[in-house]
């Protein structure tokens, strides 16, 4: 096991080392998908923008949404999308990339930093986005927003590790690609994106909302923004499941990493 | 010292059967090369097995075999692309490759970037790709259209903005999955002199082609390879006895 894992770092390292690699790509991937576009990748503003405020004028009309519903929308969404673009993108990773893998000795972390990347570099202009609904709806930064930046730190630092967890997934399994797609159109509707936990939740919403690991990815940006307060219990189990995706990634990476090449 | 010792390398793996709705007979065969053993989900390729073989500098190994026999395997092995399941190997020295010179070229990218990112992916550091920019830039003949779109080029232009970065090092150890030139006669010509020069640099040559003509003037050395396993390996006048098996001349497929 300690001889996979370190194979797994010394790919981790490599990646590090050519960090300009992915860097690069990754912008490139950005500015190539708007390239021929008029506003380029303002888009990624305009969609975020678009679809949140859809939802937050359809279920907030007349107050029906309850207080600050917007800013509980416009939080939700911005997490949501971005766990959403991780997963669904992640699962064709290697796949997408198999001439490189085929023809190059790049560390696998490369394609995996380079997709990472790139869903962050997304979510920054959606993040203009949700800036920009919670300053229309008068919610200014206040201390407990720092809460929420170590939220956003813990899921940037989680990022990685789904990655490369969905791309082995894609790689072995190919009909994933789908059935994670699915999975996160379904998952939209039943996390708590859009509607609010209740005191008198029962049944499968209950469940919906308390055994669904994106509940607490949402709760630990959006609470301390919605609520003024930190959410501790979500913080720490979003820890330890981000701390369990690690060492996940990490033995697929040192055990799997030379298959790659021979299974797409 | 640059120097590759292959030690009764092979390399096995499990062919994947992907689940499909189609009856067994109906699936379509397996492309692969090497031998296959064992049945429905638990077939085997041995792609390569019990190759050994020792180059020194100043070696030119040229790789022949039919379609299927391992070639392009044991360079990408040779290269790290795959890792040996059993046996050993050894390589002192840099390796470079010369496989898809093409590869990682983007379309919306000007060439400058193009080169720039194509020394990145290379492993050149930003004082490297400053250094060789504008030698690649002379080289492939581009001038001004240089910054212009890489989408914007004939094939040519393209053709020779990747012959002319993907030659652009001195490689201690060389491995080629068949010669390359690029461009019109002109080029080709200017192509051809790149690629001796960088022959006659390189400490060890691993050339894989099906032209023996190539191989003969290239190459001191030949390894055959068959199935996956190494049926001769010696001196280049063993590619006169792989040419005329059977008492007559066998032209290369």
């Amino acid at each position: 096991m300690l001889a996979i894992v370190a194979h797994a770092v010394e790919d981790l390292l490599r990646g590090i080392r050519m960090r300009r690699v992915w860097m690069a790509l990754a912008a490139e991937d950005i500015g190539d998908q708007h390239k021929r576009t008029t506003l380029g990748p303002l888009w990624l503003l305009l969609n975020y923008l678009a679809f949140a405020g859809t939802f937050i004028f359809i279920f907030d009309r007349g107050g029906g949404g309850g207080q600050g519903y917007g800013v509980f929308v416009a939080t939700g969404l911005l997490v949501f999308f971005y766990i959403t673009e991780v997963m669904t993108s992640s699962v064709t990773l290697f796949a997408r990339e198999e001439s490189f893998i085929k023809g190059t000795t790049l560390p696998l972390s490369v394609y995996v930093m380079r997709a990472a990347l790139q869903a962050m570099i997304r979510a920054g202009y959606a993040l203009i986005g949700c800036l920009a609904i919670l300053a229309a709806t008068g919610t200014w930064p206040a201390l407990p927003w720092l809460a929420s930046v170590a939220g956003i730190i813990l899921i940037l630092a989680v990022t990685p590790a789904v990655v490369t967890c969905c791309a082995f997934l894609g790689v072995f399994f190919p009909d994933s690609q789908y059935i994670v797609s699915n999975l996160m159109r379904v998952m939209m509707f039943m996390s708590p994106v859009f509607w609010r936990a209740s005191d008198g939740m029962t049944g499968l919403q209950a469940a919906f909302y308390y055994y669904n690991p994106f509940t607490w990815f949402l709760d630990i940006v959006r609470q301390p923004i919605v609520e003024g307060t930190m959410p501790w219990g979500a913080f720490g189990l979003c820890l330890g499941i981000g701390a369990g995706l690690w060492v996940l990634a990490l033995v697929l990476l040192g055990a799997f990493r030379r298959q790659v090449a021979l299974v797409l | 010292m640059i120097a590759i010792t292959a030690d009764n390398l092979s390399l096995t793996y499990r062919v994947r059967q992907k689940l499909t709705l189609r009856p067994p007979a109906a699936r379509p065969p397996q492309q692969t090369g090497g031998t296959i053993s064992g049945s429905g989900r638990h077939r085997f390729v041995q792609a390569l097995e019990g190759v050994s073989f020792t180059l020194e500098a100043g070696d030119r190994l040229g790789l022949i075999g039919g379609n299927g026999a391992g070639k392009t395997t044991l360079l990408k092995l040779l290269y790290g692309i795959y890792a040996p399941t059993g046996g050993r190997l050894a390589i002192a020295g840099k390796v470079d490759a010369l496989f898809n010179i093409a590869l990682g070229f983007r379309a919306e990218a000007t060439g400058r970037r193009n080169i720039a990112l194509r020394g990145l992916i290379n492993g050149w550091t930003p004082d490297e790709i400053a250094g060789r920019m504008e030698d690649i830039i002379a080289f492939s003949e581009l001038g001004d259209f240089i910054d212009l779109p890489f989408r914007s080029y004939s094939q040519g232009m393209a053709a020779r903005l990747a012959f002319a970065t993907a030659t652009s090092f001195e490689p201690e150890i060389l491995l080629m999955d068949e010669w390359i030139g690029a461009g019109d006669a002109a080029f080709q010509k200017k192509a051809a002199e790149r690629m001796q020069e960088m022959a006659d640099k390189a400490g060890i040559i691993v050339l894989a082609s099906h032209n023996p003509e190539l191989i003969r003037k290239t190459c001191n050395r030949v390894l055959e390879l068959k199935g996956g396993r190494v049926e001769r390996f010696g001196g280049i006048d063993l590619l006169e006895d792989a040419e005329a098996p059977a008492g007559g001349k066998r032209k290369a497929g």
